[in-house]
């Protein structure tokens, strides 16, 4: 039997590009902050929407709060089982949730003042997710410089060995 | 640089360190797929089984364990693919350990001619351990036996590859 494969090395890798591209790993992490930013800009609209609103206006409403969630349920589902987030992909991600959310709550913050309405459930919503990304961002950055500390210390073994 | 290294530069996101850990591991995965199962399935688990290392490195406990844990991932590809085409378990069963004083020289090329006649289980340890050279120790934790069952089932299968050999008209 001959030993050698006839998919080359090279080949297998053009093969698994997808699986190998940084994007693909980030696009699961994307759709869940997008999806639960817009999600949240949505819902604070529809609840502090002064006045008796048409059941058209309901409608378009309700639709784009199940688009934004459908999103954030698909980037959860890619996060958890789909592709994996390797270090520096883990606080790639946690940058993200953390500038969104925090963007977020300020700018529903100002909604919720100009409207006089839902500001206590505006902030403590907000200040949930932002503690959230945060906590994400310190464990990502830990273990990061963890891989990175026994990347250095395997290098100076190898350097003296 | 070793595999430990690799597999860390891996978990932290570097592409070429993916790359590299691919290039060095191919062949002898695709080496122990083709004698469990054949040429043309080889190629094809070859690229589930890089999938899912893929897929698991950032949940890989103790990267210095790396090449049981991605045998491990291959022999499971092959007992996946035998249950898709036979519908049902094909995974090896557990031998009672037994000694045996057989400790006859393995010729490689000998090794190989007669491994197509041997029953899965006898023909993974033989790949594994020779063809391979991976420790018993390794053999045992890709195979989810203990290390003495190991050295059984060597034994055991290094007295039917002699027979079989044998049979084929190789001289002792």
């Amino acid at each position: 039997m001959n030993d050698d494969p006839r998919l080359s090395a090279d080949e297998l890798i053009r093969r698994l590009r997808g699986t190998l591209s940084p994007w693909r790993r980030l696009r699961g992490a994307v759709a869940l902050v997008a999806g639960l930013t817009g999600a949240a800009f949505i819902g604070l609209l529809w609840a502090t929407e002064p006045g008796p609103l048409p059941g058209r206006l309901h409608l378009a409403f309700g639709m784009f709060t199940v688009v934004c969630l459908t999103w954030a349920g698909y980037g959860a589902w890619a996060v958890t089982r789909g592709a994996p987030l390797y270090a520096m992909d883990r606080v790639i991600a946690a940058w993200l949730a953390l500038t969104a959310s925090t963007a977020t709550t300020a700018l529903l913050t100002v909604i919720a003042l100009r409207r006089d309405s839902g500001l206590t459930a505006t902030l403590t919503v907000g200040i949930a997710f932002i503690a959230a990304s945060a906590a994400s961002l310190v464990r990502a950055h830990t273990r990061r410089t963890a891989l990175l500390r026994r990347i250095r210390e395997l290098q100076t073994r190898d350097d003296q060995d | 640089m070793t595999d430990e290294l690799l597999v860390l530069r891996c978990r932290l996101g570097e592409r070429d360190a993916l790359t590299e850990l691919i290039r060095r591991w191919h062949t002898p995965v695709w080496r122990y797929l083709a004698r469990m199962l054949d040429i043309g399935r080889a190629d094809d688990v070859s690229q589930e089984v890089w999938l899912e290392v893929i897929r698991g490195l950032p949940r890989l406990k103790d990267p210095a364990r790396f090449t049981p844990w991605l045998f491990t991932i291959a022999r499971r590809a092959v007992t996946n693919r035998l249950r898709q085409e036979y519908g049902q378990a094909a995974a090896p069963a557990d031998e009672p350990i037994a000694e045996d004083a057989t400790d006859a020289y393995v010729d490689r090329a000998e090794l190989i001619a007669g491994l197509s006649g041997l029953p899965a289980a006898e023909r993974e340890i033989l790949v594994l351990f020779y063809l391979e050279d991976l420790p018993l120790t390794d053999c045992a934790e890709i195979c989810g036996i203990p290390v003495g069952t190991v050295k059984s089932r060597l034994n055991r299968a290094r007295r039917m590859l002699r027979d079989t050999l044998l049979r084929k008209g190789f001289q002792p």
